[in-house]
């Protein structure tokens, strides 16, 4: 190794243990002491560069680090919670708009008499003013009533159609049991003037202030009810 | 929002997960947050600063500490998210902090007077070095990186980094030597 080639190495890396390198450095004792002057440089070169460091400084590191753990965990979970919330929203509203469609109340009211059977099995005897008063509990403007006693009514409770309060009433006709419903009107409804299924027929017909419909075993019953509510029922 | 259900599902490896790469960032910031906050000093020359870069250095660090595979490649790791932290901080502030004359190096050596006068006089030299002798000299020194990885490191070829090395020692070295003269012309 010439001189210029180790003076340039023993400047550019005075701790080099590169073997070629230390057996040039171990050639003459002028580059010995050239050598062990430039390691000299390079402590006091490295003392000078160990300035104080914050004695806090780790401790600081940590705590900033641990912060914005924090944080970033929070906007997290605030995320989720906005998800979740948005989701929820979305179901309320689209379930309110589904109950706003329109209203098949034959269908309906035919499933309501299948679902309600022990309906058709009770006698509570009800008088005319408990059903009034029941009727004018429900959700409409208008003042609905019977005048007078509409034949015997077994049963009579509050049902739901759709989201519209209405009332379920059992009734005597002239041979069989006949369902009656009265709904207080709705834009949203459709009313079918005859429906039936294999073992009901019903009828529809409509009212001032509400549709009514009845659901019997036969003809004859439905229109006999009909009758006696179009007498009393105003 | 999938992925932060899967994640629930997965919530116990998860957490473990977390438990591990926060052991892992303690390590590192106890065994090299000295190194770096030098490192940032020499390159900045403002103790504040350095303070504020090594900061920023360690949080970055730890939202990427999953990309540091090699525990040994950790310094060089953390040394090149701070250099870059430290040239964003011009991009940000058109304000050259190694431009400002750093007449102010911090008196923080006890020892006798004559050795502590040529540390003073030697930490000037180094704070007055072009920072592109100044930073291969810091990652020798500190960094205690070979000349190969120091060429990675500043992307340059080994040779300019061994040839700035070697001028950095030498103007180090010329200002010991006459320390006085210097002075007497100074005067």
């Amino acid at each position: 190794m010439d001189e210029l080639k180790f003076r340039r190495q023993a400047y550019g890396e005075p701790n080099n243990q590169d073997p070629e390198f230390l057996q040039a450095a171990m050639e003459s004792a002028e580059r010995e002491a050239f050598l062990n002057d430039l390691k000299g440089l390079d402590n006091k070169i490295e003392n000078a560069l160990k300035i104080d460091v914050p004695d806090d400084l780790a401790a600081k590191l940590l705590l900033r680090q641990q912060l914005q753990h924090h944080h970033s965990q929070r906007r997290r979970t605030g995320f989720a919670f906005a998800m979740v919330a948005s989701v929820a929203f979305l179901a309320g509203i689209t379930f309110t708009l589904l109950r706003m469609g329109p209203v098949d109340l034959g269908q309906h009211a035919l499933a309501h008499v299948y679902h309600e059977d022990k309906a058709l099995h009770v006698d509570q005897n009800v008088q005319y003013q408990d059903v009034n008063f029941q009727l004018a509990s429900l959700n409409s403007s208008s003042n609905m009533k019977f005048t007078q006693q509409p034949g015997k009514v077994f049963y009579s409770t509050y049902c739901d159609f759709q989201g519209v309060q209405s009332l379920h009433l059992v009734m005597q006709g002239e041979s069989g049991k006949v369902t009656l419903f009265i709904v207080p009107l709705e834009d949203r409804m459709v009313l079918d003037e005859a429906f039936a299924d294999n073992k009901y027929k019903g009828m529809g017909f409509e009212t001032d202030n509400a549709y009514m419909l009845l659901v019997g075993e036969g003809a004859e019953d439905l229109n006999y009810v009909k009758n006696e509510i179009k007498q009393t029922f105003i | 929002m999938f992925d932060s259900w899967r994640n629930k599902k997965s919530s116990s490896t998860v957490s473990s997960d977390m438990v591990s790469k926060q052991r892992r960032y303690d390590s590192l910031v106890r065994a090299l947050h000295t190194d770096i906050y030098r490192y940032a000093y020499w390159l900045c020359g403002d103790k504040h600063v350095a303070e504020d870069i090594t900061q920023e250095t360690f949080l970055r660090a730890w939202r990427s500490l999953d990309s540091l595979k090699d525990e040994k490649a950790a310094k060089a790791w953390l040394i090149t998210i701070l250099r870059r932290e430290n040239a964003r901080r011009f991009e940000r502030k058109q304000f050259n902090y190694s431009d400002v004359e750093q007449e102010f190096i911090e008196d923080t050596f006890s020892g006798s007077t004559e050795d502590h006068a040529e540390q003073h006089l030697l930490q000037r030299q180094i704070s007055k070095l072009e920072l592109e002798y100044r930073e291969p000299l810091l990652l020798q020194v500190i960094g205690g990186f070979s000349g190969e990885e120091i060429a990675k490191i500043l992307d340059l070829n080994r040779n300019t980094v061994m040839t700035r090395l070697f001028r950095a020692r030498n103007q180090l070295k010329d200002v010991l030597e006459q320390p006085t003269i210097r002075g007497q012309s100074n005067g």
